[in-house]
């Protein structure tokens, strides 16, 4: 065109000197991201590293928690996470896994959407509220009304004596775990809702039209078909329980030895380093509260490692 | 197969421009995703002011053409683009090529409107507000000089601040016409531009591509062998990414050489 | 024949009944907790709660100090979180891509998205609290915006994905530079997904309590001032809800109670706003 502005002054456009460095700083800030999980594991095997050094092995195998006399093993809180969580996932799972079906398949359609957005929405409430609830609600009912009975119920000698004794004060092991078990349930029941839902069509209508029933349309399609998800699913909910932390310290009663009994207080990784890291009365207490955290990291990285490989590019809900 | 392939590699150049009128030439031009090749030497002059119209059933390689000429597939990384493309005796593809100022100087227009999430007017002077320092006095009216020029100025005069998301999709598509020519470019691009528009719409816009010939070299790809037929001077028929057949758009459409041509311009496949 | 679909049909009905019984137990489950909170929270609920300060045990207070001392932790660590996790999830959308380094950081930013947030405040006690000799609202901040990021992160990543191709190739085709197109284009094409995501990331971190612990610990009295123990909603709550003072209880039931509604109100609101995007 005849009244073009001189090529020179139009060659560069406005901001291209400024675009490399904001390639540059968005690595940054993706790299930073990456520095912050190193950074926490590196942090915590440090911080971790005297108690470490001091017990060895022994820091694992014994259940010795003294900050009197300075001792630390860490196996009661150790084996107490893991076990709180299975058995939180134990209970959640079957009922997560029911509540999808019910949404999915049978639930009237005026019902779907209210059910569907509510179970999403508690996935959101802060786990202070299950501990709370845990505490002042949950744990008078249970030892009044489930152990006590059970208590009293079991015939002496037997592994019921066995697995129910402790003080029927409402808090202990299997309280978190169910208080653990409610919290993850609508996280885990939305994960499956979606999964579900993302079925395609045409897979159920199919089975469907041969005169399956819902069940087995739900277990021989739609289960297979999200099989890996759902399983990573179920690794994520796991991932939770391991590190939560206010659903568990408020009900498991927070002693530090092996849990004798179902009803026996116990204690979590995480429950112990929110008790006793703020006031923690030596060095050697605070490294072995940080070489705990180095363990439950440990823990839940493998299981979300594992649970995002299968997972795949699937949303989180 | 093998002898009708052969036949073609070869491309009938029925009536090239006259050597003086190139605004734009591709030699040779070979374009790869990867590893797959998706053009084969391919080599066509653009006359200056005139439509050039890319037709060929799809897959052949016409959009693939078109997004060349501005070196748009640089975003992504694994295409590249082979031969040489010579704009005003520079080939663009050499090494050291002023990617902005070729983009400056060929403008381009999407299959689907992509008016940006902003005012009418700032869609329009986006482009202009990249390049040059003006007054706003200076800016109102190159915005609107482009607007005229996309027959879009009388529908929008009244709202240029208005979200340009508003505009229904003819008018949107002019919108995205507006903002290509606003920075003045000499070439413009257009891919597919009617496909997603109703009968009206893809008239007016037409009728914009013919006045806009009269200051821009045009090169628009097709699938409506009746809008190729309308509005361009040239007409090039791709095929398999070769280029099979290029001459003045009557000729190509009334007296095609090559039977496949004939075939494809008379619906016989596509 | 006959007994295989009878029992087949029983197996059907068995799953069925079992659907709708559990559905039901967690339906009631659920319920009862809302109830109890909204039930012991309103009860406690007075003007004190929002004009005075934690106060000693036996004496009226109310939780202003905790209540301001969670905003300007949570609005501090968005602000960090905000920046980071909006560059980063730029980066994997526009830049990074299906890249190796790209992969690894999506992995990642994954992982830390479900990491125990206990060990964040481990992480960063490590880092600020014990090298600066004193916990502060900074640590607390930085805590929550470590939580906040790979959110942001994964929810910025997303939405640029969905904008459409053609947007960006149009902004580059005009001429404008990468980084003008993402900025004035792109960005502000997906506003409303970015600034659902930035919702959600609050929603997330406003009533995490363990990180909190050991950074921001707590302050018994309201302040200003970020680099010094700041009191905040989440930790009071732990701390009184453990005490065996009848008022207290009363304050971290009141807490509880806010914290969940300013959740399940924003998180509602991002509900609003996406689909109000689909139609």
């Amino acid at each position: 065109m005849t009244d073009a502005v001189s090529d020179l002054s139009r060659a560069i456009p406005k901001g291209t000197s400024l675009d490399t460095p904001f390639r540059l700083l968005c690595g940054a800030a993706a790299t930073l991201l990456l520095v912050a999980l190193g950074g926490v594991l590196v942090s915590l095997a440090i911080g971790g590293w005297p108690a470490f050094h001091k017990f060895g092995f022994a820091f694992f195998t014994t259940s010795h928690w003294n900050p009197v006399t300075d001792v630390y093993g860490a196996a009661g809180p150790i084996v107490g996470t893991i076990v709180s969580a299975i058995l939180a996932l134990a209970m959640s799972l079957p009922v997560a896994f029911g509540v999808a079906v019910f949404l999915t398949e049978f639930c009237p359609p005026i019902l779907r959407k209210p059910i569907g957005v509510a179970v999403e929405l508690l996935a959101g409430v802060p786990s202070i509220v299950y501990g709370m609830w845990g505490l002042f609600v949950f744990a008078p009912f249970f030892a009044e009304k489930v152990q006590i009975p059970l208590m009293s119920a079991a015939p002496p000698g037997s592994i019921w004596e066995t697995l129910t004794s402790g003080i029927p004060n409402g808090s202990g092991v299997l309280s978190a775990s169910i208080i653990l078990a409610i919290m993850i349930l609508p996280y885990m029941a939305a994960m499956f809702r979606v999964l579900f839902h993302n079925t395609p069509p045409p897979l159920r209508e199919s089975a469907y039209a041969l005169g399956a029933t819902p069940l087995e349309v739900v277990m021989s399609v739609t289960l297979p078909h999200v099989r890996r998800s759902a399983v990573g699913a179920v690794m994520l909910g796991l991932g939770r329980a391991l590190g939560e932390t206010m659903a568990v310290t408020f009900i498991i009663g927070n002693a530090h030895g092996f849990p004798k009994s179902l009803f026996d207080s116990g204690s979590t990784i995480a429950s112990t380093i929110a008790n006793e890291f703020a006031e923690a009365t030596s060095d050697m207490h605070t490294s072995a509260l940080v070489a705990l955290g180095f363990v439950l990291f440990l823990i839940t990285f493998s299981v979300l490692a594992i649970a995002r490989a299968l997972l795949g590019s699937a949303k989180e809900v | 197969m093998t002898t009708s392939l052969q036949s073609v590699e070869k491309a009938l150049i029925v009536e090239a421009p006259a050597a003086e009128t190139i605004k734009l030439e591709t030699q040779d031009l070979s374009f790869y995703y990867g590893d797959h090749k998706s053009l084969h030497e391919v080599s066509i002059p653009f006359a200056d002011k005139a439509v050039t119209a890319l037709i060929g059933p799809s897959g052949c390689g016409k959009s693939t053409l078109l997004r060349a000429l501005n070196r748009i597939y640089n975003l992504y990384p694994g295409h590249r683009a082979e031969g040489q493309i010579i704009l005003d005796g520079k080939d663009i593809l050499a090494r050291g090529a002023d990617i902005a100022g070729l983009r400056t100087k060929v403008g381009m227009v999407f299959q689907k409107p992509t008016p940006f999430p902003m005012s009418i007017y700032d869609n329009v002077a986006f482009g202009v507000r990249l390049y040059e320092n003006i007054s706003k006095a200076e800016l109102d009216n190159r915005v609107e000089e482009a607007l005229r020029r996309a027959a879009l100025w009388d529908e929008v005069k009244d709202k240029l601040k208005r979200p340009g998301t508003g505009l229904s999709g003819g008018q949107q598509q002019r919108l995205c016409v507006a903002r290509g020519v606003a920075v003045r470019p000499e070439v413009l691009l257009l891919d597919e531009p009617a496909s997603a528009l109703d009968p009206i719409s893809t008239a007016k816009l037409e009728e914009t591509i013919t006045q806009l010939k009269q200051d821009h070299t045009i090169v628009i790809v097709t699938h409506n062998m009746g809008q190729a037929a309308r509005i361009s001077d040239y007409t090039a028929f791709m095929y398999l990414g070769r280029l099979v057949e290029f001459g003045r758009t009557e000729q190509v459409f009334t007296t095609p050489r090559a039977k496949r041509t004939q075939d494809y311009v008379t619906g016989r496949f596509g | 024949m006959d007994i295989k679909r009878i029992s087949r049909t029983l197996a059907n009905t068995v799953f069925i009944g079992f659907c709708f019984l559990v559905t039901f137990i967690a339906l009631a489950a659920l319920a009862a907790i809302l109830w109890s909170l909204i039930g012991q929270g309103f009860k406690g609920i007075d003007l004190n709660v929002f004009t005075k300060d934690t106060p000693a045990p036996g004496s009226t207070g109310g939780l202003r100090n905790a209540i301001l001392g969670s905003l300007m932790l949570c609005g501090f660590a968005m602000l960090g979180a905000a920046v980071v996790g909006v560059l980063a999830g730029t980066w994997l959308s526009e830049y990074g891509k299906e890249s190796p380094y790209a992969r690894v950081v999506r992995f990642m930013n994954d992982v830390l998205l479900s990491a125990p947030s206990i060990l964040v405040g481990l992480f960063v006690y490590e880092l600020m609290v014990r090298p600066l000799h004193g916990f502060s609202g900074f640590a607390g901040a930085v805590a929550l915006a470590l939580i906040a990021a790979p959110v942001v992160t994964r929810a910025t990543e997303d939405v640029l994905n969905l904008q459409p191709t053609a947007l960006r190739e149009a902004g580059i085709a005009l001429g404008a530079p990468r980084w003008v197109t993402i900025r004035k284009v792109i960005w502000r094409s997906a506003g409303g997904g970015l600034l659902t995501g930035l919702m959600l990331a609050f929603a997330r971190i406003s009533g995490e309590t363990a990180p909190l612990l050991f950074t921001a610990l707590n302050n018994q009295f309201f302040n200003w001032n970020m680099t010094k123990p700041m009191s905040n909603l989440p930790v009071v709550i732990f701390n009184y809800a453990l005490t065996p003072y009848d008022d207290w209880r009363r304050l971290a039931w009141v807490g509880a109670l806010l914290i969940t509604v300013a959740v399940l109100a924003v998180n509602t609101l991002v509900r609003a706003i996406s689909s109000e995007g689909d139609k």
